[in-house]
């Protein structure tokens, strides 16, 4: 098992290094570089002596290789370096957006799961019914609507009937001010939500009519425990694993919707600053967040694999 | 021994085009009975790629047409103040921006008052272009590589491996967004590049395919009498695969129309043709008072998605039944 871990986390850490080395030559391969870009906005400064002092300034005109070895040495210490944009350092622009991306995450998340499990459960119970021809087509329409056009309609439907305000003014976090900051999120957090987990609910209901095939279910019901025993207690536990799975991809998606939806409704969190740093060629910034999010995602799956592993020995060994 | 013709035995003959024909009609309708939802997510799929198709004959409008119409407040010679309240006044015609859906327009007019059905009409070309161009892309690339990947095993297996994890860490939007940005971004380099970020999931789906076939006896039995590692794996190998390239060719396209929209709604996309993404979000300026851009453009999109996603789903079913809720 210890074995099966470090090999696993040798793996991890490889991967996040792969990410890092990527994002680190996507941004210098894209045309166009930062200090040409800040420069050519005040016209008349934009002399090519200009240029090249301010790419000197940010070390930009050192050999890709040297600014190649810098980052990693780094990187690897921890420091991030400060931002092109707002000559804030990275580590204080990502603390004060990671708290927004995680608040909306979370309630993705929240609203997803509470929507795809029972709806999942249901399908499965109902198989081949009415109802879970509907739950069926409307996991289908999830699937198939573009995460910003949900949020438009959505937000359409607010306007229309006047339900709430949508300005929201001071960006709010939930525990300064849970009202305004749950307005902000609405929208977007069901959208999200929407979108996210129609895999899971899909992915629920074929695990459930898989289970509820086994053996060990007839043997719970033939011993005469209750449908609902039956279902929550043995047929979901063993339906639930798979989902747990591929929680690092349910994640992936999850963040590639806030990254839209954060851009939609002016939330000032990871994804937003994805967007920004990366069309501003915002070297430092856009190399830390891209880093962080694939943490995020394989810290997810080494997680989720160890677990397995403790669960089921079969995997260890493969 | 002498040859002796045996009535009974009908000698092999390749079936003629007619033949061919009438045995894919018959499969045909076999699938559209057994999986109506996937045959109804054909029949989506067909009516847009006609639409695509015969865009210029059924749009009634050029997609770029500026409709103007008779000012109602028009005054010959306007004093300033009146032009200061109404900068319009003095013109005779004024841009139909804004129209309601109506039989002169059957999704109104946008802001710069161009035909919205047009618009919709040739967004389909663009949609449709990017989801089956790059779907081949990724399936040609992951073809390749999962099969160089399976079959030699080892440290080029794992290497590959990780470079795909690599690629899954990041979100694929990220991904589209950064390839995208590298080259000029027209419609060719969009596809191209959304068929790059798509590699990951392709190779990662063929090469277990190719893993499990590598292990069967015909396999071993090829080797044994000296076939090439070339030949085993276009001869033995690739053929039993097709089932599985077929769902990643057909399960992928839903996504990369969505990534395209997804560029496109955020000002990255691809430059110079109309693109439903784009629309949504120049419909967004004035959605309280005029959301028709949007919600056609919008539901375009979902509508086309789900053709896809839909007729993959029946597909992948038929194809390989073990794949089921995957």
């Amino acid at each position: 098992m210890q074995g099966y871990i470090i090999r696993r986390i040798i793996g991890a850490v490889f991967v996040v290094f792969l990410v890092g080395t990527f994002s680190f030559f996507a941004i210098r391969v894209l045309p166009g570089d930062f200090a040409t870009a800040s420069l050519g906005l005040d016209a008349g400064s934009a002399s090519a002596e200009n240029i090249a002092q301010r790419k000197a300034d940010l070390g930009l005109d050192l050999p890709i290789g040297e600014q190649y070895a810098n980052w990693l040495w780094d990187t690897v210490r921890l420091d991030l370096g400060t931002s092109f944009l707002t000559q804030n350092s990275v580590w204080y622009e990502i603390g004060r957006s990671l708290p927004y991306s995680i608040e909306l995450g979370v309630l993705i998340m929240i609203v997803g799961f509470t929507v795809a499990i029972p709806v999942g459960l249901i399908s499965a119970i109902f198989q081949d019914k009415a109802l879970d021809y509907s739950l069926r087509g409307l996991a289908i329409l999830a699937l198939a609507a573009p995460v910003f056009w949900t949020a438009a309609i959505a937000s359409l439907v607010v306007l229309q009937w006047d339900l709430f305000l949508i300005d929201v003014i001071g960006q709010p976090h939930l525990w300064e001010d849970p009202g305004r900051a749950i307005t902000w999120y609405l929208i977007p957090m069901f959208a999200g939500g929407f979108a996210g987990t129609a895999t899971t609910m899909r992915l629920l209901r074929s695990q459930m009519l898989e289970v509820l095939r086994q053996d060990y279910v007839r043997t719970a019901r033939s011993k005469g425990l209750t449908e609902s025993a039956v279902i929550i207690r043995h047929a979901l536990r063993n339906a639930l694993l798979p989902v747990l799975t591929v929680m690092g991809v349910t994640i992936a998606t999850i963040i590639g919707s806030q990254v839209i939806l954060e851009n939609m409704f002016n939330i000032p969190g990871i994804g937003n600053k994805v967007l920004t740093s990366l069309f501003a060629r915002d070297n430092p910034v856009f190399q830390s967040v891209v880093l962080i999010i694939a943490v995020f995602t394989v810290l997810t799956n080494l997680v989720v694999d160890i677990m397995y592993g403790i669960i089921d020995p079969r995997i260890r060994l493969s | 021994m002498s040859q002796i013709a045996d009535p009974t035995v009908v000698p092999l003959r390749d079936p003629t085009i007619l033949e061919r024909l009438r045995n894919a009609t018959v499969s045909l309708g076999r699938f559209l009975r057994g999986k109506p939802l996937g045959g109804s997510g054909l029949i989506v799929v067909v009516i847009f790629i006609l639409v695509a198709l015969l865009a210029p004959v059924i749009q009634r409008h050029d997609p770029d047409q500026i409709f103007e119409g008779p000012n109602p407040d028009y005054k010959a010679n306007p004093t300033v103040i009146e032009l200061a309240r109404n900068p319009d006044i003095g013109s005779p015609v004024v841009v139909e921006q804004f129209i309601e859906p109506s039989g002169g327009h059957w999704f109104g007019t946008d802001k710069f008052g161009r035909d919205i059905w047009s618009q919709v009409i040739h967004g389909a070309r663009l949609s449709l272009i990017v989801g089956l161009g790059a779907s081949v892309i990724a399936v040609v690339g992951g073809l390749i590589i999962g099969m160089i990947s399976a079959y030699y095993a080892g440290i080029v297996d794992l290497l590959i491996q990780r470079l795909v994890d690599m690629l899954q860490a990041i979100p694929f939007l990220v991904l589209v967004l950064v390839f995208t940005q590298i080259t000029e971004r027209s419609v060719l380099n969009v596809v191209l590049w959304l068929g790059v970020a798509g590699l990951a999931i392709t190779t990662r789906l063929i090469r277990s395919a190719v893993l499990g076939v590598r292990e069967s006896e015909f396999v071993l039995a090829a080797r044994v009498v000296g076939a090439s590692d070339l030949r085993i794996m276009i001869r033995h190998v690739l053929p039993n695969c097709v089932a599985v390239l077929i769902i990643a060719f057909s399960i992928g396209i839903g996504a990369y129309i969505l990534a395209e929209a997804s560029i496109s709604f955020l000002g990255a996309g691809p430059q110079g043709i109309p693109s439903w993404g784009q629309m949504v979000q120049a419909g967004r300026g004035s959605l309280d008072l005029h959301p028709w851009q949007t919600v056609f453009a919008g539901g375009a999109i979902m509508l086309i998605v789900l053709g896809f996603n839909l007729l993959g789903d029946a597909l992948r079913d038929v194809l390989d039944p073990r794949l089921r809720g995957a």
